[in-house]
């Protein structure tokens, strides 16, 4: 399932070249994606190309072998904020109010985008959402968690909206760490192990748990950008390599004192909840997902870590990592 | 199991005595893993997952396992030291469920 290619009229020459989801990327240069890992050496797998062609788009939707089926939708109330569509040969058309349309080749290999030139920040809508769908038809799982290297270990955390994965990511990175994700991050089985791949380490934090940090652990998290609304966007210097997976602490939010549990016995559809993309349903996608979950929970690496709404997120690093030193 | 029943509609309504004897198998398009506190199986067809608790997924083991559906109930009333009358019952609603879901064929098809 590969779409025509086509002469592309985007300049040749010039591509970024860069790693993200456990994908090589080579990347439009017209197209600034911030919080990509750099590419170090020629890899085995062709790259997922993101580029810019005008018109294109359009005329690849516009020539269908079969009706569109709407995969995925993603609403604020009644307004339609994404949605997914496949079609052969076309593949997935994804569209981001405010940002971009996407249409993602039925292989991940290709990434056309066309963007809304009025949002300056459309491109964030790549690693929040496009890559991560590319990298599941690519053969990689995504989970819905921040994520950070310590000690060249990845330590996952999976939780509800506003459980304080990020404050947590952030106090892991003032302990030491490196980011590997704010938000997704990809994992794949290598020799019968998960090995996690960093997403986008770009960080955003509210703004009130900004305000706790020092000047130091501030500068920990990188390059600070722009602020949005109640939070600040950090940029980290690079993204770490691959890392084995050593821990995934799903966060609860409890009235209790903050604790940790290893969990002998993890929900599977408790994991099957925390991965990220449900636009690819194939048969050896469906497949792949049960048995990334499945090897998760085999591996004892599921921890419940209940986070009191206001704690310091520097109280919940030092238990995760004290937790660390007994696996 | 926690999904909504299939369409039953085309499932052969077979009597105890002729399921009992029946060979029940999971179709190429399901598959199962276990989990401590449950086995997951999924319908690569549907995309649906079902879950069935620790009995039920030993239940499907023995299934799998054996001949037919009915050689599998002394294998599970020996694993649990029940009585083979409940035990039977109990595979027999576990086995029509299974089947209303898609989840087994019975016969030698399994690519049904």
């Amino acid at each position: 399932m590969t779409a025509p290619l086509e002469e592309r009229s985007s300049a040749d020459g010039g591509e970024q070249h860069r790693t993200a989801f456990g994908l090589a990327l080579s990347i439009d240069p017209r197209i600034s994606i911030a919080g990509l890992g750099q590419s170090q050496a020629a890899s085995a797998q062709p790259p997922s190309r993101i580029y810019l062609d005008d018109g294109e788009l359009d005329r690849r939707w516009g020539v269908l072998t079969s009706a569109p089926l709407r995969a995925r939708e993603l609403r604020f109330g009644e307004t339609l904020l994404l949605s997914v569509d496949f079609a052969e040969p076309a593949g997935y058309l994804m569209w981001a109010r405010d940002f971009a349309r996407v249409l993602i080749s039925p292989d991940g290999l290709e990434l056309l985008c066309e963007p809304d030139h009025a949002n300056g920040d459309w491109a964030s809508i790549l690693p929040a959402q496009a890559l991560p769908l590319a990298a599941t038809i690519r053969g990689l799982e995504i989970l819905h968690a921040s994520g950070v290297v310590l000690g060249g270990r990845a330590v996952l955390l999976a939780g509800p909206l506003g459980a304080g994965k990020s404050s947590l990511a952030a106090a892991l990175v003032g302990a030491g760490g490196r980011l590997l994700s704010d938000d997704a991050v990809a994992l794949q089985m290598s020799d019968g192990a998960l090995v996690a791949h960093a997403g986008s380490v770009v960080l955003h934090l509210r703004a009130a748990e900004n305000e706790r940090l020092s000047a130091d652990a501030r500068a920990a998290l990188g390059r600070p950008e722009r602020s949005f609304p109640g939070k600040q966007r950090y940029v980290s210097a690079g993204a770490p390599d691959p890392a084995p997976l050593a821990a995934l602490f799903l966060l609860e939010r409890s009235a209790e004192q903050p604790a940790v549990e290893r969990l002998g016995a993890v929900s599977p559809f408790e994991l099957i909840a925390s991965t990220f993309n449900l636009s690819v349903r194939t048969p050896a996608r469906m497949r792949r997902q049960l048995d990334v979950v499945s090897a998760i929970a085999a591996s004892g690496v599921a921890h419940r870590l209940r986070v009191q709404p206001d704690v310091d997120a520097t109280q919940l690093a030092t238990i995760v990592q004290e937790q660390l030193q007994e696996l | 199991m926690t999904d909504k029943r299939a369409d039953i509609s085309t499932v052969p309504q077979l009597s105890d005595e002729e399921l009992l004897d029946a060979r029940a198998r999971l179709p190429q398009h399901v598959v199962h893993r276990s989990f401590v506190s449950e086995t997951v199986v999924l319908n690569l067809r549907t995309g649906k997952y079902h879950g069935l608790n620790p009995t039920a997924g030993k239940m499907l083991d023995a299934l799998e396992a054996a001949p037919t559906v009915g050689d599998a109930v002394p294998l599970l009333a020996a694993e649990y030291g029940l009585g083979q009358e409940g035990i039977q019952s109990d595979l027999l609603a576990l086995t029509r469920g299974l089947l209303e879901r898609g989840l087994i064929v019975t016969g030698d098809d399994s690519a049904a």
